[in-house]
């Protein structure tokens, strides 16, 4: 399988400040890739600069062709998406108008399907301000996934969400990877989500690579190990 | 050319000291004070109006004295609700406050013009270069700096000074510290108002007094704090520097253009570095 | 961020169909009571007020769907009202009748661009910007004296009739009158329709959450320079009316104080409806004549009203309108002893 979207050595410094360096992955069709590591590794950097939500150096291939200087708004057209760990919706809109507003951005989609699989079927009407938390993270995400993009970028999309919550999250990616065939980004803390959904994983720490590999070799790597408890040394 | 850029450091100057009053008043109560033109020309007039009846230099204690009453007043009664809003809000407020001042100056001093001479101990030229140059213009200069760097020494290294800083940086951080914002508050405006008022009063016998002299200068101010950034002294600085030579070079070679040229410079400014030369990104 | 208001528009249905018919039957009724009973100064004022309340209406909208405060719409006004001079004078290629909407059309296709270039600033750093704007306008219209007759103001040549109305008329101050509530009354409609449609619900996105808009695939820029294009176009319109209303058109109309006014008015008149700022303008005129009746302080008095309600009440006439409407279905169901 040909990889659909490629970041090739991604950096990002802010002054004399290195947060990213080298960093490179390739996401593929149909599969979640998982990009975990310590506070402070440079996972929403990672995504911020790829989604070219903040300037930063390296490339960006969307089939093999370098779209690291197209304008946001055309991304999304090209079906490039990105979901946001601090919630980013319109409050005052109803769910509905802001998926009508998404799926039209997009270039079309029907927003039935996608709003009854993430459960907001019932709250359509209701204005974003009104619902819970946890149901404002799927409108975020909702607005992500509107218009079938070929790509998706997540950030922390289990942030502040509760177990049961992220257990469903997590079986939403796995449908939506699956039968959508949509290549994934996730960028995630919950570890139990992250192991049942990602095909691979990518571990950074401190702004650089660490390693990469299947969930399974990953856990059980030492160093990796050692970044999220043993740095203290 | 010489003496265009002497003109241009005067100008500079009184930029430099309105302005000033500005950053201090934006700085600590994030008001931002769209009457500033209409104290600097209160200043010009009660300083005026002291001076023709006693001395100058007592016209200058006064309009000092007087805006800086004036100031604390309306931080006390108006700036201090004002801090915690939307600083266009401020904007409208301070009109408020610029209609009532224009009035006052309208019906106390009328709308004609006046003129005030410099002090005689002040008037008189000096050969700068092979040319006449007013020894007036020099002690606004002079006055500036005086004002400027005793600002800047108070700021620096005394202890409200430093209360100051911290309050502008984070009002309410600084409030858990314990620096009483309450009465930081009149005292620094108060201090905003009394360089408006001071700058006017030295602006008098160099430019005289007339009704639209408030907005004109406001305008003014305005563009040396924005080009300059919000909330920076230095920028104020480098900015009002600039100013008073573009004014006082344009005024000489492209008279048409000259009371364009700081708007340019302005919106050249915004659009490429919206927060200003030395402000922070917003 | 109360002071700009900027309220949800509603949907259209059934009950604003109604509320239409029930608005225009209003003003009808209003044209003719002005004109039974209005006395020459009442209705003097009203016409004056009318123009200048397309400027106002104009300043509100930006605040109303964009946030963004402007000081330099009295530009659009005063390019109106220019342009109105040579689309009437014999240099003009067209007729006036083709020429005037153009004049519109021109100042807003100019401010559309120069809202393309200074879209990417917000908050004080527009605001200071519209501020240079207005005052070049207003300095380009003092200097350049073969173009606008400079400072001392040029005269229009006013041709006998426009679309089959009479000079006499238009320059009448009721016919200017009703000449200024027909047509402020169209845009009103529809600019109420405009914001309940896609478009409106995204200006609203656009307030809210501008980074997420352009993530969903929306080039905002575009979009924030057509609202800015449209709030100078009521600007124009204005400028249009006052060129015919007084025959002459002179600098003044482009200082920053005129800009400073019209924003008095739409902060008077409140932007959590989107008639506000037309309140806000009669209620200014009014004010000011009233207060000119009283005292000679009224500049001092306006001032402070001002103050008040930017501190007291700072949604403004609609604001407490509105205020007021919510609490009648509660007072009716108190009345009922619920």
């Amino acid at each position: 399988m040909s990889a659909l979207f490629r970041c090739v050595d991604i950096g990002k410094q802010y002054g004399g400040l290195v947060a990213l360096q080298g960093i490179s992955l390739s996401l593929e069709v149909g599969r979640v890739h998982g990009l975990i590591g310590p506070n402070g590794a440079g996972k929403s950097t990672f995504i911020d600069v790829v989604s070219g939500r903040t300037p930063g150096t390296g490339h960006v291939y969307l089939d093999d062709r370098d779209i690291t200087r197209v304008p946001l708004s055309e991304r999304r057209r090209m079906g490039v998406s990105r979901s946001f760990q601090r919630t980013s919706i319109f409050p005052a809109l109803t769910i509905r108008e802001q998926l009508d507003i998404a799926a039209h951005g997009a270039g079309g989609g029907h927003t039935g399907e996608l709003t009854d699989m993430l459960g907001l079927a019932d709250v359509l009407d209701a204005r974003a301000e009104e619902v819970s938390y946890g149901q404002q993270r799927l409108v975020d995400l909702a607005l992500a996934l509107v218009g079938n993009p070929r790509v998706l970028l997540l950030d922390e999309p289990a942030a502040g969400l509760s177990v049961a919550e992220s257990q469903t999250l997590a079986a939403h990616l796995e449908e939506v990877a699956a039968r959508w065939k949509v290549a994934v980004l996730l960028v995630e803390h919950d570890m139990d989500v992250v192991f049942r959904v990602c095909h691979v994983l990518t571990v950074l720490a401190s702004g650089r690579w660490l390693v990469a590999g299947p969930p399974d070799e990953v856990r059980s790597d030492p160093a990796v190990i050692g970044a999220y408890f043993g740095s203290a040394a | 050319m010489l003496i265009n850029a002497l003109n241009g450091l005067v100008y500079g100057s009184l930029l430099f000291v309105l302005a000033s009053g500005l950053v201090l008043i934006y700085g600590l109560r994030r008001v931002v004070n769209f009457s500033h033109g209409a104290l600097y020309m209160l200043g010009a007039y009660a300083g005026y109006s002291v001076a023709v009846s006693f001395s100058f230099p007592l016209g200058v204690v006064a309009a000092g004295l007087a805006l800086g009453a004036i100031g604390v007043l309306l931080d006390v009664v108006l700036f201090r609700q004002l801090s915690t809003r939307h600083p266009l809000v401020t904007v409208i407020a301070t009109f408020g406050v610029l209609l009532v001042i224009e009035d006052l100056v309208r019906s106390v001093w009328g709308t004609q013009n006046y003129a005030i001479d410099p002090p005689a101990l002040l008037s008189g030229v000096v050969e700068i270069g092979g040319a006449p140059f007013p020894v007036y213009r020099l002690f606004i200069v002079g006055a500036s700096a005086a004002m400027a760097a005793a600002l800047a020494a108070w700021l620096r290294y005394s202890r409200s000074g430093l209360f100051v800083r911290a309050a502008s940086q984070d009002p309410s951080v600084a409030a858990m510290c314990g620096v009483r914002t309450a009465l930081i508050g009149p005292m620094v405006v108060g201090l905003g108002a009394a360089f408006a008022g001071l700058s006017g009063i030295l602006a008098a016998p160099f430019l005289s007094l007339n009704p639209a002299m408030g907005s004109e200068v406001l305008v003014l101010s305005f563009v040396v704090s924005v080009i300059g950034g919000l909330g920076s002294f230095s920028g104020a600085f480098i900015s009002a520097m600039l100013l008073g030579q573009v004014q006082a070079f344009g005024t000489v070679h492209t008279p048409e253009l000259a009371s364009l040229l700081p708007f340019l410079l302005m919106s050249v400014v915004l659009i490429f570095r919206p927060q200003g030369i030395a402000g922070q990104k917003v | 961020m109360a002071m700009i208001s900027t309220a949800r528009p509603p949907v259209a249905g059934l009950s604003q169909r109604f509320s239409v018919l029930i608005v225009l039957v209003a003003l009808a009724a209003l044209l003719f009571g002005v004109e039974r009973f209005g006395s020459r100064i009442l209705v003097s004022l009203l016409a004056q007020a009318i123009i200048v309340s397309a400027l106002a209406f104009g300043v509100g909208l930006l605040i109303r769907v964009s946030g963004l405060v402007s000081f330099g719409h009295a530009a659009p006004f005063g390019l109106g009202a220019y342009g109105t001079v040579y689309a009437l004078s014999g240099a003009a290629p067209l007729p006036p009748e083709i020429g005037l909407p153009l004049v519109v059309m021109f100042v807003t296709l100019v401010f559309f661009l120069i809202g393309l270039v200074i879209s990417r600033l917000e908050g004080v750093a527009f605001s200071m910007l519209t501020l240079a704007l207005g005052q070049a306008a207003f300095v380009a219209a003092t200097k350049f004296r073969s173009l606008t007759g400079g400072g001392d103001g040029v005269i229009i040549d006013m041709p006998r009739q426009l679309y089959g109305v009479h000079a006499d008329v238009l320059q009448s101050p009721y016919g200017m009158f009703v000449v200024g509530v027909a047509l402020l009354t169209l845009v009103y409609f529809a600019l109420s329709i405009a914001e309940c449609t896609q478009l409106g619900r995204l200006a609203v996105a656009i307030r809210e959450n501008e980074e997420r808009v352009r993530f969903l695939g929306y080039r905002t820029r575009v979009l924030k320079a057509g609202v800015f294009a449209v709030s100078a176009s009521l600007a124009a319109l204005g400028g249009v009316l006052f060129a015919l209303y007084q025959g002459f058109v002179s600098p003044e109309i482009l200082h920053w104080s005129f800009s400073g006014s019209a924003l008095i008015m739409a902060i008077l008149g409140g932007t959590s409806a989107l008639w506000g700022p037309v309140a806000g303008a009669f209620a200014f005129f009014f004010l000011k004549d009233g207060l000119a009746d009283v005292t000679t302080h009224w500049l001092a008095v306006l001032g402070i009203t001002l103050i008040l309600v930017t501190i007291a009440w700072p949604s403004g006439i609609s604001g407490a309108v509105q205020f007021l409407l919510a609490r009648v279905p509660a007072l009716f169901a108190k009345g009922k002893g619920r």
